[in-house]
């Protein structure tokens, strides 16, 4: 008996390990493969690009197969073959085969700071000397801004994020309350609905990002572009008044109650199934989450507005900024054995996926729109780009899009402890300036 | 028999292949983790050795609050062994002792087991939910709407929800592994307990436990070694908030290499919590001595 049970212990032992392990154990042996998954030689007839994507949920999904079912009939010579992983799981997978030099030779990358470590070991493919002119007056200005390191392009931007104040006018008119357009008319609506029994607004804390959005919309109010992004590239200092003063913004919310009692328990998704059940008068989030307000399903279609975050009475910052940019792009491994394919496949898939996903509102298009039919596009995703983007003064990306890894989750984080009250503004602008840029 | 288990060509043919497999796959990843602990690295770029400087920035400078997650895995650990394997004995023995519907009740407390994390973390989240959640919601009916909380959302009270349903998930599997061996005791041995005048628990303290101590010691074991390198349900869940309330090294470790990109610091967590099982094991064996009999 006494052997059996050693022996159950050890195989535990070991399953335990393996666990714990195997995400370790795959990345030996990192230059060792080549980057693409066929045999055939550069110079034969056909050519089989491999493309990893996100698009795995409808209509995502199916809209991508389209744009590359129309690539490859027009193509025979060079077939895309698509695999799509959900958007946490792909993070994971890409960074692993990135490392075990397994990456595809399309691949799909968020930009600035989550890129940044591929770039940095010289695992993407420089786009500089194949990126005509042409190829590039087709795109917004801007378009390659969060995509380019160190003054090179590594990457085809398609789709930009913007933050938006989702209003909810129905709920606004009900109790005469103004769209706020400055941060005092913010606090009286909030009181006001908090009087009524409203919910003002709502955010998915849970998941950290929601609340970072609002911390960074109100800082780019309070210290304008230019201050936000000397601060994010370690020119200017967290702990400047602006900074200071966003996260008491923040805890000035929170404490009137504008999340209602807790604001750490709830996922960004149940976040905005209230919101899409007519129950928040307010929710200040990313472009995308328009095209659920616009479904079918949705109980506040067409009486959601699209707003300029409220600007700052004491800010520096323009009030027409904000967060957002370049975010999804098209990346070409640097192994690839068909580069110039490989680039030409991503620039139409760049394009064709910035005109679909303009059309159906899951994203905001870094290249000309002007030859779509407009009136198919996604009421809300138009408003967004007319009321926000056209005409803005500038725009700072998300910040943990702009920072590298671990200093993206310490802001995270930090934002979470301003939202929950337990570090004090100043506290935060110290801790920022410190673990962020301390180093 | 005899013959073949003298024969080392024998030997090597049935042992070698299974060598080599635990070797490439377990005894090899351990030796490169152990490695990657000791650099400064990011997965992608080349590593920079820095000796034992991660694991001085793990519990000398604690950078990311490891040690308050090693902590909270430690407390599983002995809340996992003080009240889960309990319930699951108690269940184990009423059953063996043979009640009507033997059969369902077994199936039905494993249940759990079978059913995926992510499936019982939704189901979870549904019940703690602060609006629609069920246990909300009786609590209100039942006039103690006071004590409704925003469960796994606050951080006083996430790492008490979180572990509650960690330990409802396996006390199925214990409960099986525990009747399992209670049935097997011989029941002539009861026979003569009870014509001496023994009484329900004194059976269940003297004869069956005493028994079933090889198994218990393996529940101890499972239990204790489950909690260090507890996981899925708690990263389904909470993913360690909020706030790193319910951050254990599984989940700080996940974060670090996958978020933040610190492959080798990530590493550095692996190794502690495969020397930490190692260590829990050899103490877990000496504290419930040899076997009685066999």
């Amino acid at each position: 008996m006494k052997r059996i049970t050693k022996m159950m212990v050890s195989t535990l032992l070991v399953a335990s390990l393996a666990v714990g392990l195997s995400a370790c154990g795959n990345s030996s042996g990192t230059n060792s493969s080549s980057g693409t998954n066929n045999g055939t030689a550069p110079k034969a007839e056909k050519v089989t690009l491999s493309f990893w994507g996100i698009s795995t949920a409808e209509p995502e999904r199916s809209e991508l197969e389209k744009i590359i079912k129309e690539w490859n009939d027009n193509n025979p010579d060079i077939q895309i073959e698509y695999s799509g992983t959900e958007n946490n799981a792909y993070k994971t997978k890409i960074k692993t085969a990135i490392a075990a030099g397994e990456a595809p030779d399309i691949m799909y990358s968020w930009t600035g700071g989550f890129a940044q470590p591929f770039v940095e070991a010289g695992k993407i493919l420089s786009l500089d000397e194949y990126l005509t002119d042409e190829t590039k007056d087709q795109m917004l200005p801007g378009a390659l801004d969060n995509i380019t390191y160190d003054g090179k392009v590594y990457g085809i931007t398609y789709g930009q994020m913007a933050g938006a104040l989702y209003v909810n006018t129905e709920l606004f008119d009900q109790y005469q309350v103004k769209i706020p357009t400055t941060f005092s008319e913010l606090m009286t609506a909030v009181d006001t609905f908090n009087q009524n029994g409203v919910k003002p607004m709502i955010t998915g804390m849970k998941d950290l990002w929601p609340g970072m959005w609002i911390y960074d919309m109100i800082a780019l109010r309070e210290s304008g572009s230019q201050l936000s992004l000397d601060a994010l590239n370690g020119k200017a200092s967290f702990t400047d008044p602006a900074f200071v003063n966003a996260a008491d913004k923040i805890q000035q919310l929170v404490n009137a109650g504008a999340f209602g009692n807790g604001v750490l328990g709830m996922t960004q998704d149940e976040a905005e199934a209230e919101f899409n059940q007519g129950k928040v008068a307010m929710l200040f989030g990313g472009n995308w989450m328009a095209s659920k307000m616009e479904a079918d399903s949705s109980m506040v279609k067409g009486k959601i507005k699209a707003v300029r975050f409220p600007a700052s009475e004491d800010g520096k910052g323009d009030p027409t900024e904000y967060v957002g940019g370049g975010s999804d792009a098209m990346l070409v491994s640097a192994d690839t054995k068909y580069k110039e394919q490989a680039v030409k496949a991503a620039t139409y898939l760049a394009k064709a996926q910035a005109e679909q996903g303009y059309l159906s509102g899951i994203n905001l298009p870094t290249w000309k729109y002007d030859s779509l039919d407009q009136s198919q596009i996604n009421p809300l995703a138009k408003e967004i780009m007319d009321n926000i983007i056209t005409g803005a003064a500038g725009s700072v990306p998300v910040w943990d899009i702009y920072l590298n890894g671990a200093d993206a989750k310490t802001h995270q984080d930090l934002v979470a402890e301003v939202f929950a009250n337990q570090i004090t503004p100043e506290q935060f602008g110290a801790q920022m300036q410190d673990k962020v840029n301390g180093n | 028999m005899q013959n073949l288990l003298g024969d080392k060509k024998a030997i090597f043919l049935f042992v070698f292949p299974t060598f080599l497999v635990f070797t490439v796959i377990i005894i090899l990843p351990i030796f490169f983790s152990g490695y990657y602990s000791l650099l400064e690295w990011d997965g992608f770029s080349n590593g920079k050795f820095i000796g034992l400087g991660n694991y001085v920035d793990l519990f000398v400078n604690n950078t990311d609050g490891f040690t308050k997650g090693v902590k909270n895995s430690i407390v599983l650990a002995i809340v996992s062994v003080g009240i889960q394997l309990p319930i699951s004995l108690l269940l184990a023995l009423i059953l063996a002792r043979g009640v009507k519907f033997e059969k369902l009740y077994r199936t039905v407390y494993f249940i759990p087991v079978i059913i995926s994390t992510v499936v019982i973390g939704q189901l979870w989240m549904k019940i703690y939910h602060p609006n629609y959640g069920m246990l909300n919601i009786i609590l209100n009916k039942i006039g103690l709407g006071f004590l409704a909380n925003e469960w796994i959302g606050n951080t006083q009270t996430a790492l008490g929800a979180v572990f509650v349903a960690l330990l409802w998930q396996y006390v199925g599997y214990h409960m099986l592994l525990m009747y399992a061996s209670a049935k097997s005791i011989s029941t002539e041995i009861y026979e003569a307990a009870k014509i001496d005048g023994a009484n329900e628990p004194t059976l269940a303290l003297k004869i069956t436990i005493p028994l079933m101590k090889p198994i218990l010691r393996v529940c101890v074991v499972f239990s204790v070694i489950g909690s260090f390198k507890a996981f899925d349900l708690i990263y389904v869940l909470t993913n360690g908030g909020p706030l790193h309330a319910t951050e254990v090294p599984t989940t700080i470790m996940y974060t670090s290499i996958f978020a933040k990109y610190q492959y080798g610091y990530g590493s550095a967590m692996a190794i502690f919590i495969i020397v930490e099982c190692l260590v829990a094991t050899v103490i877990i064996q000496r504290m419930f001595g040899k076997d009685p009999v066999n």
